[in-house]
């Protein structure tokens, strides 16, 4: 038996190389595709599985219920807060991962990095693996530092740092710090940045102290650990009765905490894929996956039985030698074991190849490891093995239920009769409705992305470089105006200006309410702003259009903000602001312009509208652009950064003559500036490095969709042969039989596309129902998607007709 | 060694209702060269694949050595033609994608308890057919009266009690055709029981009997002598 499988299957390639080589390059690609995106799949719901106790930690996050705001699970905790709950919950065993912006020295030079200031336990507490070091004390001297095998080549040239001194300079100041332990660098699929650690200190904590216990804030991750699910399921069940304990009148008297804000416990691998939307991707790409071997065991199934009318012969021959219908049966779903295997091998070999273009396309890290990933691909062999086995069910059936009598009595081959020809076409169609969707999907995915890369933002994104040094803590306000000066006095420099309105970074993002006169003052009804402070001609550098009343003018007094430790006689001052139209539309002010001369309470000041701007999108572009408020100090100091608007000159040399000059008032601080269209950037690289995945997907399906139909048509023309033949003879044209093998094939795509609309229309609506910012779903993108496949279909039927209807009739009539 | 009794074959299609056997009756003994005749599509074909268990009788018992073959399952058949038939056809039927060595083997590889003797038995049969030297060959490599040798030397590879043979000489020349009869001839000689349709009346006058059908009737049962 063995031995006849592995004869079938060889000579199905010696005998038969069209055959042979479109079934195995169809079912390679289409395990290709299963395995790179399998591999994708794994690496996204991989993340912290370097922790041995991943399964058990949980991870805090936060639901904010605030009007004008969504109320999607965001990770991160109020610094305080795992003090808070110990104190209620003695048992509870906690860390904390609190991410700061550090300066290295080394020498002279000076480098950029985040440190996480954890709790001593961190190291213990999710299992780091530990490359030098003892994981238990490692942190427990505030003068030390733990640091990455990466960081520790990087600074010292070895990995062997244990004992050597780090100098680090942060809100802290610059101190040398000991390296106590260094850790094995973590796998990429680790959302925890763990390159240098040391302890959370009481003297950076003091630092704090208007927001470590300030509910609603966030600082930091909080994780939590459970010897079993249950427990962690009772802590949850009594978070809101915490909450309110905690926040008591804070929110406003008789405001519930868990009415404005809900605490969830996240388990930690959960945490990487929170987000409904990006899970939701990850999701459609495995189904990518799924289809595409769908698609390829679709061309097995139609390849074998159109096949099987060739072998019709063999097998009454088989049978009338004596071999049972199940022997056959057998020999059939052999050679069918057979063929997938060697279609795995050659599909990871694929993907072995294209790794590095599908990590290009796809902005990814993934990589295949045949040792550690062994079991791995076993199971995905299994999975490839068991859907190919079922898939090839129906043509082992089929083939071994030929009649031998009948098949040795006529001089045609069957062809599987009308249930096969009706599956068959029935496949190719379900083919070509996947390739049909996909390519409509692809369209409205190119047209998006397209779209939100060149939208009107509401302000100018080119020539706009941002300086993010500027709020390094070591930056104090003369070095701030000193480099305003130094920068202002450059070539090609148009505008100066420092603020904390800035496009694409999040970092730092405040939230308040605001009230009209004569409103109820309550978190849980009035408007949220999220609230912002520029510098002078701010609005006119970055290009937000004023719409009614005027910008801040430094000559105005009451333009600038209050100070931080003002004095209760300054704090009941009048203080101007502007607020964007969005804003005015949710305080119900009939218009801007009646907007301005407004009075209104705000963070416990009352502040006067004078100006009423354009909305302008600065984050991603599925969230909402969020109502605005803008307040005016002529030497921002919190969260400064540096805005230059430049002209007439590449960016890059701007950069270097930033640089320059930055060296020249702060050598001591790692210059870092990024434009604000590298900013910008991080929002839609995820969406475009997704859609060229999707796009190699629906590629490689719509190229197993071409395998499937032309195996099909060489079938059927030969098939035909002598049908055509006689046509000919008949006096039909050449053109006429073109026209008749090529329109056999043409309706298959057309039933397909009816198929594939309404479905694409569906999932088209739904990916971009996740953008504020969406185009509307054009026809357009349904036709040229249906004439890409009927171009296709064409392309690849075409030449076989032709090539047909070219024969000779006499040749073709002796054609058996 | 074998007997028909009553034996009828109809086929049915949606409107027309065609008998194909009509109440045959007729006994073959061991050792036997019966040579059936009749027009096209009076019956010889329905008749030899009936005997070969590859088409059943609608009615009527098949008796091979005492037992009924009409009541036995698709799996015993298949077993029964594995032990006990060989079977030549008109168009040789050998299977393009298998070697003609490979296609022998075909006679032997769903027989239970062949396995040691395998190679021996195909070079033996090939022998006896003079296809040897073609072994490695696909049969499309072949002549017609060497593919047929071939088919025959399936037929026999297994030793079968009785040979089935469909016009074994339709589709070959006339010096072609003679040595396939003189092969038929051969086996038969050294005991092999063999029925063979044929439209040749020199061909049918070398068996030892003649079965003459016409319209699904057997109608003229002759010894001949040879």
């Amino acid at each position: 038996m063995l031995r006849s499988v592995l004869i079938a299957f060889w000579r199905s390639f010696t005998r038969h190389p069209l055959y042979g080589g479109l079934n195995l390059l169809g079912l390679s690609l289409g395990i290709a595709v299963f395995i790179a995106l399998s591999l994708l799949v794994r690496f996204e719901t991989g993340y912290e599985s370097w922790s041995p106790e991943r399964a058990k930690i949980y991870t805090v996050g936060t639901r904010y219920f605030f009007p004008g705001m969504t109320d999607e699970v965001r990770i991160g905790a109020m610094g305080g807060l795992t003090e808070e709950l110990k104190a209620s919950y003695p048992q509870l065993v906690t860390v904390r991962d609190w991410s700061n912006p550090v300066t290295v020295h080394k020498g002279s030079d000076v480098y950029a990095e985040q440190i996480e200031l954890v709790d001593p336990e961190f190291l213990s507490f999710f299992g780091v693996p530990m490359r030098e070091g003892d994981a238990a004390s490692a942190l427990n001297d505030p003068g030390s530092v733990v640091i990455s095998e990466e960081k520790a080549r990087k600074y010292f040239g070895t990995a062997d740092a244990v004992g050597k001194t780090l100098t680090l300079s942060d809100a802290e100041g610059r101190k040398p710090y000991v390296v106590s332990a260094v850790i094995r660098d973590l796998p990429k699929n680790a959302d925890l940045k763990l390159g240098l650690m040391r302890r959370i200190t009481p003297q950076r904590t003091a630092m704090e102290t208007s927001t470590w216990h300030h509910w609603g804030s966030v600082q930091l991750m909080a994780f939590l650990k459970f010897k079993e699910p249950a427990e962690a399921r009772a802590l949850q069940a009594q978070m809101d009765a915490f909450t309110d304990r905690q926040v008591g009148d804070t929110f406003g008297p008789g405001t519930k905490g868990s009415s404005l804000m809900k605490l969830v416990l996240v388990p930690l691998a959960d945490m990487h894929l929170i987000d409904p939307k990006q899970k939701a991707a990850i999701v459609t790409l495995g189904l990518v996956g799924v289809v595409a071997l769908g698609l390829a065991l679709i061309n097995y199934v139609n390849l074998a039985t159109a096949r099987a009318g060739l072998r019709a012969r063999e097998v009454a021959v088989r049978k009338t030698l004596g071999a049972r219908p199940s022997a056959l049966r057998l020999q059939f779903l052999g050679e069918a074991l057979l063929t997938l295997l060697v279609a795995f091998i050659v599909g990871l070999s694929l993907v072995e190849l294209t790794l590095p273009l599908i990590n290009a396309a796809g902005g990814l890290s993934l990589s295949l490891d045949y040792v550690k990933d062994g079991a791995w691909l076993a199971g995905l062999l299994g999975v490839v093995l068991l859907a190919g086995l079922v898939a090839a069910l129906y043509p082992a059936f089929a083939l071994s239920a030929f009649k031998p009598a009948q098949v040795l009595a006529s001089s045609r081959t069957p062809a599987g009769g009308r249930l096969g020809m009706r599956l068959r076409e029935g496949l190719v169609i379900l083919q070509f409705a996947a390739v049909v969707m996909a390519f409509t999907l692809m369209l409205g995915f190119i047209k998006q992305i397209e779209h939100i890369q060149s939208a009107d933002l509401g302000f100018k994104r080119d020539g706009l470089l941002l300086v993010n040094s500027i709020r390094d803590v070591n930056i104090n306000a003369a070095q701030r105006e000193g480099f305003q000066a130094a920068v202002r006095a450059l070539p090609n420099v148009t505008a100066v200006t420092i603020a904390n309105a800035i496009p694409g970074d999040q970092s730092n993002v405040n939230n308040s309410n605001i009230v009209l006169p004569g409103q109820r003052d309550k978190l849980t009804e009035s408007p949220t702003v999220n609230w912002s402070v520029v510098g002078p001609g701010y609005f006119e550098l970055i290009g937000i259009q004023l719409v009614a009343g005027r910008y801040f003018d430094p000559r105005f007094a009451e333009d600038q903000i209050w100070e931080e430790n003002e004095s209760e006689a300054d704090a009941k001052k009048l203080t101007n602001v502007i607020v964007s139209r969005l804003t005015v539309q949710r305080l119900g002010l009939k218009s801007p312009q009646a907007a301005v001369g407004q009075t209104a309470r705000f963070a416990d000041h009352t502040v006067r509208i004078v100006g009423v701007v354009e909305d302008a999108r600065f984050y991603h572009p599925s969230e909402p652009i969020p109502a605005k408020l803008y307040m005016f100090d002529a030497h921002v100091s919190y969260n400064p950064v540096g805005f230059v608007r430049y002209a007439g000159v590449s960016e890059s040399v701007m950069r270097e003559r930033l640089r320059k000059a930055w060296r020249q008032i702060a050598p001591d601080v790692p210059f870092e500036v990024t434009s604000a269209y590298e900013n910008l950037d991080k929002y839609y690289k995820p969406e475009r490095d997704r859609s060229n995945l999707f796009g190699v997907g629906a590629g490689v399906a719509a190229l197993i969709g071409c395998i499937g139909l032309y195996g099909m048509a060489a079938f059927n023309t030969s098939r035909r042969a002598r049908e055509i033949g006689l046509r000919k003879v008949l006096g039909a044209s050449r053109s006429q039989v073109v026209r008749l093998l090529t329109l056999q094939f043409l309706r298959p795509v057309l039933i397909a596309s009816v198929i594939a609309w309404p479905l694409a229309w569906l999932a088209l609506g739904q990916w971009l129902s996740q953008f504020d910012d969406a185009i509307g779903i054009s026809p357009l993108f349904f036709l040229i998607a249906t004439a890409a496949a009927l171009a296709i279909a064409l392309g690849t039927v075409g030449g076989l007709a032709l090539s047909s209807a070219s024969t000779e009739p006499g040749k073709a009539l002796r054609h058996q | 060694m074998i007997e028909l009794q009553n034996v009828s074959r109809l086929y049915r299609s949606d409107e027309i209702e065609t008998t194909a056997l009509h109440n045959i009756n007729l006994t073959i003994r061991q050792g036997e060269f019966v040579a059936i005749m009749g027009p096209s599509g009076c019956g010889k074909s329905t008749l030899l694949n009936t005997l070969g268990t590859i088409d059943r009788p609608t009615s009527g018992a098949y008796l091979f050595n005492g037992v009924d073959l009409a009541k036995l399952s698709e799996a015993k058949l298949a077993q029964h033609r594995a032990r006990h038939l060989g079977f030549i056809f008109q168009s040789f039927n050998l299977v393009d994608d298998l070697t003609i060595y490979e296609n022998i083997e075909l006679g032997l590889l769903y027989r239970q308890g062949q396995k040691g003797s395998r190679r021996q038995a195909i070079e033996t049969a090939m022998d006896r057919v003079g296809i040897a030297h073609r072994a490695r060959h696909f049969p499309h490599q072949l002549s017609g009266g060497q593919q047929q040798r071939a088919a025959i030397a399936r037929a026999i590879v297994g030793n079968p009690d009785l040979i089935l043979a469909d016009e074994p000489t339709g589709n070959l020349d006339t010096e072609n055709g003679a040595q396939v009869m003189d092969i038929l001839k051969g086996l038969n000689a050294s005991g092999a029981t063999i029925i063979m349709v044929t439209h040749s009346p020199s061909h049918a006058d070398q068996a030892s009997r003649r079965v003459d059908i016409l319209d699904g009737q057997l109608v003229a049962s002759v010894a001949q002598m040879l």
